[in-house]
């Protein structure tokens, strides 16, 4: 095991736990409680952007918080502690806490953390996936058509058995709501490892890609995790400058589509909004603020979407044909008529998994680029986009 | 308050009356509910924009937003209330409605198969691309269906008290199927259900107004044409079959007329809840009649203005959100539906 930790994880990080071992010994044995207390001033240092999580490091072990991890939540923390395969965990009062690290088998439940472990080389480790139609990786799908990966089902629908059958080192969920907490509750008695990954409510477009490195502590491989996410920043950030130096105006920007006579618009504050004010954008509702999306009456959208420049995020609607039989008054905005439409749809496998949605969370940058390039392609001239496509 | 048997016998002009002002009311509900919305528009930009000549902004919201959900939230009253009272004269139940056969769980059925039976093979928000004509024509052939099936059992059983429990009974069970596929969906086919099921006025398009009112104005005739079926089932199955009413033909037109206006509602607005039950009964304590001769056009003019006014409180107008115009009919419907049946302790009802 520790040979394997040696393959995996050729950096300092070894001879630290080497280093660590007689003070582990002592300090294993004092109760979960007595870890948690340990200096925090070391970990929060690292985490620049994400809200959601904690890491920190202990003398034995790293301590993974994860705070409010659904929608709605308010002051629950979750608390696991990542400690090496190779050591003592005898006299913890709390294992079901305890999550023995580098993880070897893991089952993702978004596509998000299929993309993680994607990004951090470890697709070999991924033993289950929920909605694997919605997959976009190609490596992933032919690893499930091999049945080295297997369909979980999700929600209510999770296949309870296939799960336990598994056994995986960790089950990676995410929660609509605290009644999401109850479906993994019978898991979690049987002594499967669940960790709520909150990546999704991370309003930021980099504080959810530093998720990765939640990914890094579980597989042992924090400092690759680390380049990632350092190299995604400096890109974002570039792109994010260079907008801001160099674009002439700030386009209007209208998001989503309607369901029925209802539009659920992002507020201002959310992952999208801000998005597009970095890529020098002006979002319609970017004075907005709320933790979910906003019911809105058409006819409200529709007065505001008249000064739209662009139209972006069409959500189902792969053709300006799409949009109208939605609903024939969206052809009345003027985004109609310019053909300034686009929509996140470009990467999409034959089941119909989107990859924006999964490989997206680690390509901000990209994403940014791609908007940028949308929203002001003067400043881009010769880009291709990676993500978005123009409605036609 | 006195008896009602007094009461009924009310001077002609007092009733033509109730009628001037109920058609008053409809019309000032109507020009309400298109002056009042989420967007402020003051009443001179209103008429402006009917005449075309105001902001062009302002008039695509007047023209293609505002007054075709006014027809709409018309039509759909108007719709509800007439087979709602067809309902509660015909099972001679006042808790009967529009729904009571089973039509809103057979159209909720077809748009569950839609949103959440075909979809879960693409993309979860795939459901939105089928278009405005999908769920309107998978919701008309749940409701048809089981209005046939509901039609079939009456032919075959004569008491109509059974006809009542099976109606009730086929819908329980396609309740029970609807629920075992929103408990195997995702969340967004199952918001995108929910929210179907909420009720909209909104979204029909300029065709499907065409279609929905040419669809109620059959309905209400084909209710004008059982209005003394109805009055004689008033006094009793068998009392109504010795004056020569032909039962079983007349409970066939009853039931097609309510498949066709509560069915085509549903369609093209989800199941809208409580204005069948309540405008009735609203319609006769205003009138203090069970003539259906006065109860039905009385009921086309309640169904009408309660169905806008549920619309404009829907739409809060001065603010930018949006209430579902179900939860909004319920909070009205309610109300009324306790007050009926605490009434009916203290007097003798009109079935």
């Amino acid at each position: 095991m520790i040979a394997m930790d040696r393959f995996q994880n050729r950096n300092l990080r070894f001879i630290l736990w080497m280093s660590l071992i007689a003070a582990l010994v002592s300090s294993c044995y004092n109760s979960t409680a007595g870890l948690t207390e340990s200096d925090p001033n070391n970990s929060d240092a690292a985490i620049k952007y994400a809200q959601r999580f904690t890491l920190e490091k202990t003398d034995s072990s790293a301590i993974l918080t994860v705070t409010d991890p659904w929608q709605g939540a308010k002051g629950i923390r979750q608390v696991y502690h990542l400690v090496g395969r190779d050591l003592e965990t005898t006299g913890w009062k709390d294992t079901s806490a305890i999550i023995r690290v580098p993880v070897k088998s893991v089952i993702c439940m978004s596509t998000t953390h299929v993309a993680m472990i994607a990004a951090l080389g470890r697709i070999d480790a991924i033993t289950g996936v929920s909605g694997a139609g919605f997959i976009y990786d190609p490596r992933v799908r032919e690893r499930i058509g091999r049945g080295l990966i297997r369909e979980v089902g999700y929600e209510s629908g999770l296949n309870h058995e296939l799960v336990l059958s598994i056994a995986p080192d960790i089950m990676i969920a995410y929660g609509i709501g605290s009644e999401s907490a109850g479906y993994l509750g019978k898991l979690k008695e049987l002594g499967v490892k669940v960790l709520f990954n909150a990546d999704y409510l991370e309003k930021d477009p980099l504080a959810k890609a530093e998720w990765i490195k939640v990914f890094g502590a579980l597989f042992s491989l924090e400092q690759p995790a680390d380049s990632v996410f350092d190299s995604v920043c400096e890109s974002y950030n570039q792109i994010k400058g260079f907008v801001q130096r160099h674009s002439a105006g700030k386009p209007d920007v209208l998001l989503g589509l309607p369901f029925r006579d209802t539009w659920f618009v992002s507020p201002g504050d959310s992952y999208p909004g801000r998005l597009i004010e970095d890529a020098g954008g002006k979002y319609l509702w970017y004075d907005t603020k709320s933790t979910v999306s906003m019911p809105l009456s058409l006819e409200e959208v529709f007065l505001r979407s008249l000064k739209a420049d662009y139209w972006l995020n069409t959500g189902s609607a792969a053709s300006k044909s799409e949009i109208a039989s939605l609903d024939p008054r969206l052809q009345e905005i003027p985004c109609f008529n310019t053909g300034t439409i686009y929509n996140n749809n470009m990467r999409i496998s034959p089941s119909g998994g989107n990859d924006y949605w999964e490989s997206g969370i680690i390509n901000p940058h990209i994403i940014l680029k791609d908007v940028a390039s949308i929203l002001h392609p003067e400043m881009f001239p010769g880009y291709e986009l990676f993500y978005y496509r123009k409605l036609e | 308050m006195k008896s009602i048997t007094p009461d009924r016998i009310q001077p002609r002009d007092h009733k033509a009356l109730i009628f001037i002002i109920l058609a008053v009311i409809l019309l000032l509900a109507f020009c309400l509910d298109v002056l009042l919305g989420s967007v402020s528009i003051r009443a001179s930009d209103v008429l402006a924009a009917l005449f075309k000549k105001g902001d062009p902004g302002i008039e695509t919201i007047i023209l293609q937003f505002r007054l075709p959900k006014a027809m709409t939230a018309v039509a759909a009253g108007i719709a509800l209330s007439v087979s709602g009272l067809q309902m509660q004269t015909l099972f001679r139940n006042p808790l009967a409605g529009p729904y009571v056969l089973g039509v809103s769980s057979g159209a909720s059925l077809g748009v569950a198969i839609v949103i959440l039976g075909f979809s879960s093979k693409f993309i979860p928000g795939n459901i939105q691309t089928l278009g405005n004509w999908a769920l309107v024509i998978s919701a008309w052939t749940g409701a048809g269906a089981v209005m046939m099936l509901i039609m079939f059992i009456s032919s075959r059983i004569k008491d109509i008290m059974t006809i009542l429990i099976l109606g009730i009974m086929l819908a329980s069970g396609i309740s029970a199927i609807v629920s075992i596929m929103q408990y195997f969906s995702n969340e967004t086919m199952l918001k995108a259900y929910v929210i179907w099921t909420m009720g909209s006025m909104g979204n029909l398009s300029a065709e499907q107004l065409k279609v929905l009112s040419v669809t109620v104005a059959v309905g209400v005739l084909l209710s004008l044409l059982t209005v003394k079926m109805l009055n004689a089932l008033l006094l009793g199955e068998n009392y109504a079959a010795s004056m020569g009413v032909n039962l079983k033909f007349s409970r066939l037109m009853i039931f097609a007329g309510t498949s066709i206006l509560a069915g085509s509602v549903t369609a093209f607005c989800g199941p809208v809840g409580f204005i069948g039950i309540a405008v009735p009964h609203i319609v006769r304590n205003i009138f203090r009649s069970a003539d259906h001769r006065i109860l039905l056009p009385g009921t086309v003019l309640a169904g009408g203005s309660v169905m806008l006014v549920s619309d404009m409180i829907s739409q809060l107008p001065g603010s930018s959100g949006v209430l579902p115009v179900n939860s909004v009919t319920s909070l009205i419907g309610i109300p009324v539906v306790i007050w009926i049946i605490l009434r009916r302790k203290r007097e003798t009802g009109s079935f």
